[in-house]
């Protein structure tokens, strides 16, 4: 559905996209992750042909995104970042509007029109100004505008972007129904979300894509899997350097005491289970516990591990 | 054609569905009374070898107030809004060329401001009921007259067009327009301040004037020459429109 091949863009002479490449298998639904100003917003212009890549190429919907761009346009449904709509416009006529422009005429475009706004639980709300509308609603009509033409391909750049948990977990719910018809490609930094939702992550750091995998294979793949923490009663002096030694324990930390009892973190090397020994060394030491969990990494640390070089440097306070 | 018709009809509701169009043409109104009320009261004192409509448009340049100003707000709506909202990218990643968005624009901007015009023909109609007597003498001086102004605001308005399309700020876009629009205008008048350029681009530079364009239109003389020139560059304009809004692809 979606095949970019090293994609480069250059902006005032800053290189925002680095030789991308990647692809999206049609009936699919493809997170594209990556820090703010990563370029996925960049890469999502040149998708829909709203910007022209300086060099590299890409095929939306078998019609290629330079020589072909009308045609690529019918195919797919772009939700732009911050869902940009016109305040004036009523909801219903907005997405006649929009409906027509795709081709859509007479009969037609009004059943369109009834079936996205069903679809996307916006038929009471149908005769409003777009403008008095609350977000959840605006992001919504976006949504309705994105399929009215019953796209291909859906292209959503931050659908959840300001929405409360609540709309969150609605939007969440859309896409995923909207996912067993269409193939969709959503930009976010929601990462739970995208484990929920999505079958395959793409992430994008600096321009260039870090990795590209199922959220299960990522999460796998980290290094630095998971941590176990332990709570110990009166741990005596040496229970750090004996936590240490344990196989497969990479780094120790020890929290202060509350009353008596203190508490370990221990970062493990991936798919290693250490409870078992950790159980073993307690009854041996003789250590009361109170609990030994094992905490399983998340998408959040694959981001985190895969893009933190970068976060670190911009969050890093200047000098100067 | 179908996205340009599409385009031209939303175009228009936003034009005509909004109080602005409506303070526009009371004030148009007002203002152009005026000039109206003068050439009235000037016909009156003595006999005058021109219309009542010649006199209108050109009695001391109470007209070209008005009407200078009148294109930077009709058109800094046009693409800076759509910019600042971001709509823009919504609108160009449907599918439908720039070309075809660029003239819808253009097309409602146009047809607002001839409807502007409109209102202004009663206070004529009501001359020639009350007085019994044509208020051009004779059609030629009507017809030039309301050319004139279409041509103008062919013209003009594609500028307006023009200073929408660089910018996201209404504002910026507005005193781009109105600069640009001023300056042709007082083109035509550099020979009445200098005598230091020599002839040849002195006599260019009096083909532009607007002023006397008008002049010679609403005396019923209507020439070709203007014609091609105001349509001509509306063109050139427009063109220049729609690769500003390509130059977005590709800037580096």
């Amino acid at each position: 559905m979606i095949e970019v091949r090293n994609l480069t863009k250059r902006f005032a002479g800053r290189t925002v996209l680095d030789g991308v490449t990647f692809e999206v298998n049609k009936g699919e639904i493809v997170g594209f992750l990556g820090p703010n100003g990563a370029g996925k917003t960049t890469t999502l212009r040149i998708l829909t042909t709203y910007l022209s890549a300086t060099s590299g190429s890409a095929t939306v919907a078998g019609c290629d995104v330079f020589n072909d761009s009308l045609k690529l346009r019918k195919k797919i449904g772009y939700l732009p970042e911050n869902v940009p709509l016109y305040a004036d416009m009523r909801v219903k006529e907005y997405l006649r509007f929009r409906a027509q422009l795709r081709g859509l005429r007479g009969r037609n475009a009004r059943q369109a029109v009834g079936a996205a706004m069903d679809e996307t639980g916006i038929t009471d709300v149908r005769k409003k100004v777009i403008g008095t509308l609350s977000k959840g609603y605006r992001q919504r009509v976006g949504l309705a505008d994105a399929i009215v033409h019953s796209p291909d391909l859906l292209i959503l750049d931050e659908p959840t972007n300001g929405l409360d948990p609540n709309q969150i977990r609605h939007a969440r719910d859309l896409i995923h129904h909207l996912g067993q018809e269409h193939t969709i490609l959503v930009s976010t930094h929601i990462l739970h979300e995208v484990e929920m939702t999505c079958d395959r992550v793409i992430i994008i750091d600096r321009g260039r894509i870090m990795a590209a995998d199922t959220p299960r294979n990522l999460v796998q793949r980290l290094r630095t899997a998971g941590t176990v923490s332990l709570d110990i009663k009166s741990a005596p002096p040496e229970a750090l350097a004996k936590l240490q030694t344990t196989r497969a324990v990479k780094r120790v930390t020890q929290e202060d005491s509350i009353h008596e009892w203190t508490r370990f973190t221990l970062r493990v090397e991936s798919g290693a289970d250490i409870r078992e020994d950790l159980f073993h060394l307690a009854l041996q030491e003789n250590w009361t516990l109170r609990e030994l969990t094992q905490h399983s990494a998340s998408l959040e640390d694959v981001f985190a591990d895969i893009t933190e070089h970068s976060m670190s440097i911009s969050e890093s306070p200047s000098t100067a | 054609m179908r996205p340009f018709f599409i385009l031209l009809r939303k175009e228009l509701k936003a034009a005509f569905f909004s109080p602005l169009a409506y303070i526009v043409m009371a004030f148009l109104m007002v203002l152009n009374g005026v000039p109206f009320v003068l050439s009235l009261l000037r016909m009156q004192s003595g006999p005058s070898p021109h219309s009542l409509v010649y006199l209108t448009f050109t009695l001391g340049g109470w007209f070209w107030m008005s009407f200078l100003l009148l294109f930077p707000i009709i058109t800094m709506r046009l693409f800076a809004e759509e910019q600042k909202l971001g709509t823009l990218e919504s609108l160009l990643t449907a599918p439908v060329r720039t070309s075809h968005v660029v003239l819808a624009k253009y097309t409602s901007a146009l047809i607002f401001y001839c409807a502007l015009w409109v209102p202004s023909l009663l206070n004529f109609a009501v001359f020639q009921w009350i007085s019994g007597e044509s208020a051009a003498f004779n059609e030629g001086s009507f017809i030039g007259t309301y050319l004139m102004l279409f041509l103008l605001g062919a013209f003009n308005v594609a500028i307006g067009c023009m200073a929408s399309s660089m910018t996201s700020n209404q504002i910026v876009a507005a005193v781009t327009a109105f600069s640009l629009i001023l300056l042709h205008f007082f083109v035509g008048f550099f020979h009445l301040f200098t005598t230091h350029l020599p002839a040849e681009v002195l006599d260019r530079v009096t083909y532009t004037s607007s002023y006397e364009h008008m002049r010679m239109f609403a005396d019923g003389l209507v020439d070709t020459r203007p014609i091609v020139y105001y349509l001509s560059a509306a063109a050139f304009i427009l063109i220049i429109t729609h690769q500003i809004l390509e130059y977005r692809k590709w800037r580096v």
